[in-house]
């Protein structure tokens, strides 16, 4: 009976959840209509939540962001994430996007010719510094580290340990590392690096520099990074 | 302003994230869908957009996007389409206006209706009282408030129907 549509429709409706499916014939559809704009004109009830704002701007930075920058780095190619959301509607207009070929976020091609190179830290004053455990690193694993004047992150990979530094080459943000993705991702815009240090994705007209490499070697079950020494 | 473009994505995003979930709010009433639909808009959108669009240019993209967006939802949900976006908006949209006329419409609907109609879906929908709170309120039983309600609001869209055409 057409009651219980729009009695069950308005009862979610208030609860604040979502919408369920229905088949409301046009008078029902009227009244589910006019006690959404009820609903809706309850003051106050119409920003949106922080949190949302914040983790939306992630999920954009790490999904779109993937899907359309060219890769520099192949290993990457086949490691794209599906978009978890969306129909048929998103599906179409990432299809379009594609052929058409023009988008807000890929980075000018013709200033991509010749990436800066990766240089190594070299401090005037180093030290070696323990910055993790050798059985806390496993192959294929990353590890985050942070020695006060510098900080980074260390990977193994086929049995290789390598080093790289944690702050975008960008504007200077820290990186955080996006370990399902093997990315380390810069929260200011949406450049992001692979774990060997290479740009992988950059919103800017010229591709921020890789990211510099730290020396690194294993003693004694302890891994050691050469950081600069601190300041007496 | 018209001229003016935004320089990447994130500036897209963050100066237009408010009024498209307020928009989508204003459309479906509930937060947890308007969440999923802004989302689906900023990740369909934001693909195909072109770096030259000017400010303007990204709202209208955005507000058709979301057009689409929703009726898809619409579509999935009911079958038809309870609410829909307008296409006829001026060319330079602000932000801060796009669901700003949605409380005159309320207000209007209601000044339409009986005292105790008007009164039990102010309780109910712009106060968030429950049945109960409402009832007693309005001194009526809490099976009173709940028939009261639902007549209120056939009348309610009835009336709005007629006004509107």
């Amino acid at each position: 009976m057409s009651d219980r549509t729009v009695r069950r429709f308005v009862e979610g409706l208030l609860r604040g959840q979502p919408t369920e499916r229905a088949r409301p014939d046009d008078f029902e559809a009227d009244q589910m209509k006019t006690a959404i704009e009820l609903r809706a004109a309850r003051l106050g009830s119409d920003a949106p939540r922080e949190e949302f704002v914040t983790d939306l701007h992630r999920r954009l930075a790490g999904e779109i962001v993937d899907e359309q920058k060219p890769v520099i780095h192949p290993r990457w190619a086949a490691r794209r994430r599906q978009v978890v959301i969306g129909g048929s509607v998103a599906a179409a207009s990432a299809a379009a996007g594609l052929v058409v070929g023009r988008n807000l976020l890929a980075p000018n091609e013709s200033t991509q010719a010749a990436p800066p190179t990766q240089g190594e830290l070299e401090p005037n004053a180093g030290t070696w510094r323990a910055v993790g455990a050798s059985v806390d690193l496993p192959d294929g694993g990353a590890l985050a580290f942070d020695l006060g004047s510098v900080n980074g992150f260390v990977h193994r990979t086929d049995a290789k340990l390598e080093a790289v530094s944690g702050v975008c080459t960008h504007q200077g943000c820290k990186l955080w590392l996006d370990a399902p993705e093997s990315r380390l991702r810069c929260p200011c815009h949406s450049t992001s690096f692979s774990l060997e240090g290479t740009t992988v994705t950059h919103q800017m007209p010229i591709a921020p520099p890789p990211l510099p490499k730290f020396q690194v070697r294993e003693i004694n079950g302890v891994i050691e990074v050469f950081a600069p020494t601190k300041p007496a | 302003m018209t001229d003016a473009a935004y320089p990447d994505w994130d500036a897209v995003y963050r100066d237009n994230v408010t009024w498209v979930y307020r928009l989508m709010y204003g459309k479906v009433g509930n937060q947890p869908d308007a969440e999923d639909l802004t989302a689906e808009v900023f990740m369909t959108a934001l693909r195909p957009m072109r770096v030259s669009a000017t400010v303007p240019e990204v709202r209208k993209y955005l507000r058709m996007t979301a057009r689409t967006v929703l009726a898809s939802y619409w579509g999935d949900r009911m079958g038809r389409e309870v609410t829909s976006i307008e296409v006829d908006v001026p060319e330079v949209i602000e932000p801060e206006s796009v669901a700003s006329d949605a409380p005159d419409k309320v207000r209007r609907l209601l000044q339409r209706l009986p005292d105790n109609y008007r009164r039990i879906l102010e309780l109910r929908f712009l106060q968030a009282f429950s049945v109960r709170e409402a009832a007693s309120q309005m001194g009526v039983t809490v099976a009173n408030a709940k028939v009261l309600q639902y007549r209120a609001l056939r009348m309610a869209a009835q009336s709005g129907e007629e006004a509107t055409s």
